[in-house]
């Protein structure tokens, strides 16, 4: 059901959500990593309180520094909350002028990807501009596959709006099991992995010059810069995830906007996420992270994938 | 079983197959390589039974076992002994494209399947019939392997890789060859690769290890 | 009328039956063989092959059609019982000259075995009704030969076997993908079967467009078993790392019966898409043979390298052949096929007794042959005559027949080429030999003790004559003869 209104609901209540969940996600991913490594860690509320920290204290710039460093944490920390205004993680509810097309969410996502690699750049260090060439390296190698990717689930549907693809999951669920599906799937979890930033493609808890990425980046900033920061790139984590879960198992989204809907949505998609957070961070627990020159070779791995996804929607005939 | 079972689970099978096929060219650790090379041979196996049990055709059914038997036991168990030395597992070193341009090249070769098996999709619209380009790619994806390792045991798991593709074709196209036909293929395969086991062996005796990038004397 | 069908049918799974056995008792007896059967069990069983094919040679001539058995599992027509023979007076020569005297070793029971089984897996091939079958028994002498190639356990040995296994083996995949395909089309016509007879005679709506593509992948597959280029690569190596009496074998007759292979495909595959398509792909694999085999005999340091590059030529002659298609060309490819066996075994043994006379094929430190040892010169020097396609050796008939029918079909450019092609490795294989076998002995005025001319070898010479009087022959022969040969081409007809 299309309209404005319902739109504009669903997505602030998504905004808000997220806004919420993307720390203790983070929260969660540490402690169960802390965990499993004998460590107690510091607890499920430990980014809201480094949130509160960092927004308490002013940032300081180097000297050199321009606009950049100011606009910069707002633009990822704008195109985070677009995202996910945008996703269908609680329901499919699209407006009117601006759907949430698989190419306008990709955009987006760059737009951010843009903004954090020129942030790393602008303090005029070496370890910033390391980290952002090989953060947009990274990038480079990882948007082909997540377009082809949710290109290959858009086939079978003919639109690629991601609400539109979740809607045809959810009335088909022999879909999610297709061989389009999981090869796809697969792609897409590798992709995110990339992009987000996890391992194995980068360690978010390292400060050694040979392998941080994201870390780099943000080494020059602190205070609020900091935390907008911070707080950007754990919405990009948790929109992207809750795509990821809500594509491989779309029950508990609405289709039409509801308080008793919306609700049930919400906290189904509380236990998607922790769930896909919990097992990610077990996994990353047994992983090493790759060498930079092999990370190529994984994401040129994931693309193939994401191809065989797209060339096997063409000919696979539906069951 | 219902028809959209039957469609569910073909392309299931191929979809592993594929799958499979893409993770050999993948990785570089031969062991895992023969792993995959089993889990092929299971899931062909369970194609051809899935194929049997919709026609209902009993001979089918003996292949299914027979496949199952050779192609994901008793093979990747000659392959195992050839892989074992005296320093352990083997590894392979970087093959002569590297991972990242095989990979690429995958997809190219997948293109190449899908145009080449166009007359065999002008046959019908079967569900078998329509995951035949997954044959087609893994006997391509069998080449590249062959062609660009230098270890005579990826070598090997290239050919096997190809007759895999092969033997899906095979399967998808026509619900396999004759009975006899078929014994005597399987018969060949195995003894094909136990040859080329003894072959590994004695070369690594000879050469010290089977690097097949020494054996280049004898060229014009 | 009954009787006689028993008989022949009995005939007909003798050499396999035969084989079977001998190679069992040369490998089976452990060791407590007796040494003569050691030596000579290749020559009974390649005897048995030569009775078993003159005698259906007889049989079908005399009924008029084909000679079944096995409810038409192995099938005898003019061309099968004509490359019976060809297998059996080929191995005939190569088995019994190549067989080692005493006082020398005889070969180890399992070399012994080997070399039955694969003379056994080629009679197979060109018996059997069943494609699917003459493919699993052309893969069988792939993997009887891998063995036989690397017997020496040398180092170039063993590379040498390792690329003709993994070469011969991926091109036969191929054609048995090939093989699938056509069965598949089969089945969507309705008429499930393999059997190149039932194909032949029913002619079955067959989709031009699968049979295409199925037509192309077995030819493509039993090129590489035949030697063509460019899958020529692993011919050089296999067959001069391989003793000498299985290099004749190989170069004599496995690739004619990969050839046969590809001449049955054409025949079946040819009704449904015409022959354009796969007249082009022989065309150009024969003159890539010719030109490969010219361009790499010129600067050939090794005999038996030498003699092998010859093959590749030889193949490609039969490819053109092939391409040009019709009575007159068929029935010549298939003198050919016989005249370059027996000539081929001939070179083969008698460098294998250069070999051991001098211990070294190297061309470089081969001289004088012909004055010194005459006893293995001369063998030689006639073989390499017959295979430079002089008279009176029937290659030279046949190769002339191809070219006439070349220019009868309009196809006389290609002719031109290969006509070409064959003036130039005429050149290099002269250039090669000549300094080996002839030359004057005043090279050498001070040299006084003369070395005694040697006429003695280290194997039998009988088996070589009469190879060589029977190549000399086989172009002038009449009768019986030439009934067999356009019989066996009228098999291989196609309808225009």
């Amino acid at each position: 059901m299309n309209g404005n209104g319902p739109a504009t609901v669903l997505a602030v209540t998504q905004v808000v959500v997220l806004l919420v969940l993307s720390p203790l996600l983070i929260g969660l991913m540490r402690t169960v990593r802390a965990r499993l490594e004998g460590r107690v860690g510091g607890g499920l509320l430990q980014p809201w309180r480094d949130l509160r920290k960092l927004h308490a204290k002013e940032p300081l710039r180097a000297d050199g520094t321009t606009w950049v460093s100011v606009a910069g944490p707002m633009v990822l920390m704008a195109s985070s909350i677009v995202v996910c205004a945008l996703t269908p993680l609680l329901g499919t509810v699209t407006f009117d002028r601006l759907p949430d097309d698989l190419f306008v969410v990709v955009s987006v996502l760059l737009l951010g990807t843009v903004a954090l690699a020129l942030v790393g750049l602008d303090a005029g260090t070496a370890f910033g501009g390391m980290g952002s060439s090989r953060h947009m390296t990274i990038a480079a190698l990882v948007e082909p596959t997540v377009l082809l990717a949710v290109y290959a689930l858009s086939i079978p549907v003919g639109s690629s709006v991601l609400s539109r693809i979740v809607d045809a999951r959810l009335a088909d669920p022999a879909s999610v099991m297709s061989p389009v599906s999981l090869l796809s799937l697969l792609a897409l979890t590798i992709a995110v992995v990339a992009e987000t930033g996890r391992l194995p493609v980068d360690n978010p808890a390292t400060h050694l010059e040979l392998t941080m990425v994201h870390e780099a980046m943000v080494l020059e900033s602190s205070g609020r810069d900091l935390a907008w920061l911070e707080l950007g790139c754990w919405l990009r984590l948790a929109a992207l995830l809750g795509l990821l879960t809500t594509l491989l198992a779309p029950w508990g989204v609405v289709s039409h906007v509801s308080v008793p809907g919306l609700l049930l949505a919400a906290v189904t998609l509380t236990a998607k996420l922790a769930l896909a957070a919990g097992l990610l961070a077990t996994v990353e627990v047994f992983l090493a992270k790759l060498r930079l020159f092999r990370v190529p070779e994984l994401l040129a791995g994931s693309f193939v994938l994401a191809f065989l996804a797209v060339t096997a929607s063409y000919l696979v005939m539906p069951g | 079983m219902t028809e959209s079972t039957y469609a569910q689970l073909v392309g299931l099978c191929a979809a592993v197959l594929l799958l499979s096929a893409v993770l050999i060219v993948w990785r570089r650790s031969l062991p895992a390589q023969i792993r995959l090379l089993a889990v092929q041979g299971w899931a062909l196996g369970v194609l051809v039974a899935v194929l049997g049990v919709h026609e209902g055709d009993v001979e089918l059914s003996l292949v299914a076992l027979l496949v199952l038997a050779l192609k994901g036991v008793v093979l990747p168990r000659v392959l195992t002994r050839a892989t074992v030395t005296e320093h352990g597992a083997l590894r392979e070193e970087t093959p002569l494209v590297n991972t990242t341009a095989s990979l690429i090249l995958l997809a190219l070769l997948t293109m190449l399947a899908y145009v080449v098996s166009r007359p065999v999709l002008a046959l019908g619209s079967t569900s078998p019939l329509a995951a035949v380009p997954v044959g087609f790619a893994m006997t391509l994806f069998g080449f590249l392997v062959l062609s660009t390792r230098r270890h005579a045991v990826s070598q090997l798991i290239g050919f096997l890789l190809l007759d895999n593709g092969i033997g899906t074709v095979a399967f998808l196209t026509a619900g396999g060859v004759p009975l006899v036909v078929e014994l005597g293929v399987s018969l060949d395969v195995l003894l094909v690769v136990l040859i080329l086991q003894v072959l590994t062996s004695r070369i690594r005796a000879e050469f010290g290890d089977a690097d097949l990038d020494d054996l280049t004397e004898l060229r014009d | 009328m009954a009787a006689d069908g028993y008989l022949m049918g009995t005939v007909l799974l003798l050499p396999a039956t035969s084989c079977l056995l001998l190679g069992v008792a040369a490998a089976g007896l452990r060791g407590r063989t007796p040494d003569f059967l050691l030596r000579y069990t290749g020559a009974l069983a390649a005897a048995v092959v030569l009775g078993s094919g003159l005698a259906l040679a007889a049989a079908v001539l005399d009924q008029g059609r084909a000679v079944t058995t096995l409810s038409g599992q192995l099938r005898a027509d003019a061309l099968s019982a004509f490359m019976l023979a060809t297998i059996g007076v080929v191995g005939l020569t190569a088995t019994w000259a190549g067989a080692p005297r005493r006082p020398q070793p005889a070969p180890s029971p399992s070399y012994a075995a080997l070399v039955v089984l694969f003379l056994g897996a080629m009679s197979v091939a060109v018996l059997a009704d069943n494609l699917g079958v003459l493919w699993v028994a052309v893969e069988a002498t792939t993997i009887a030969t891998a063995f036989l190639v690397g017997h020496q356990r040398s180092r170039l040995a063993l590379e040498a076997a390792w690329k003709y296994v993994v070469l011969g083996s991926v091109g036969v995949a191929i054609a048995f993908l090939g093989i699938v395909l056509l069965y598949a089309a089969t089945r969507s016509a309705g008429v499930a079967t393999l059997s190149w007879s039932t194909l032949h005679s029913t002619h079955p709506p067959l989709d031009p467009q699968l049979v295409r593509l199925a037509a192309a992948l077995a030819i493509l597959g039993f090129a590489t078993k035949t030697g063509l280029a460019p899958m020529h690569s692993w011919l050089p190596d296999a067959h001069s790392q391989a003793p000498a009496p299985v290099s004749g074998l190989m170069s004599g007759v496995l690739l004619s019966v990969a050839f046969y292979a590809i001449l049955r495909i054409q025949s079946v595959a040819a009704p449904v898409i015409g022959v354009t398509m796969m007249r082009n792909m022989l065309a150009t694999a024969g003159l890539l043979s010719l030109a490969v085999a010219t361009l790499l005999m010129i600067a050939q340091r090794d005999l038996k390298r030498l003699l092998a590059y010859s093959s590749v030529e030889h193949v490609g002659v039969l490819a053109l052949a092939a391409a040009v298609g019709g009575p007159l060309a068929m029935a010549a490819a298939l003198l050919h096929v016989l005249g370059h066996g027996l000539a081929k075994a001939t070179a083969f043994v008698s460098a294998g007794w250069v070999f051991e006379a001098e211990g070294t094929t190297r061309l470089a430190d081969l001289r004088l042959l012909l004055s010194r040892r005459p006893g293995i010169a001369v063998p030689l020097v006639a073989a390499v005559t017959a295979l430079l396609g002089l008279p009176p050796f029937s290659l030279f008939f046949s190769e002339v027949a191809i070219v006439v029918a070349g220019f009868q079909r309009g196809l006389g450019w290609l002719m031109a080429a290969m006509v070409a092609l064959l003036t130039g490795a005429f050149v290099a294989l002269v250039r090669r030999v000549a300094p080996v076998v002839f030359g004057h002995r005043v090279e050498d005025p001070d040299h006084e003790d003369r070395e005694a001319v040697d006429w003695s070898a280290p194997g039998a010479r009988l088996p070589l004559v009469l190879a060589l009087a029977l190549a000399a022959v086989a172009g002038f022969a009449a009768g019986p003869f030439t009934t067999l040969l356009t019989g066996a081409a009228r098999v291989l007809s196609v309808s225009p």
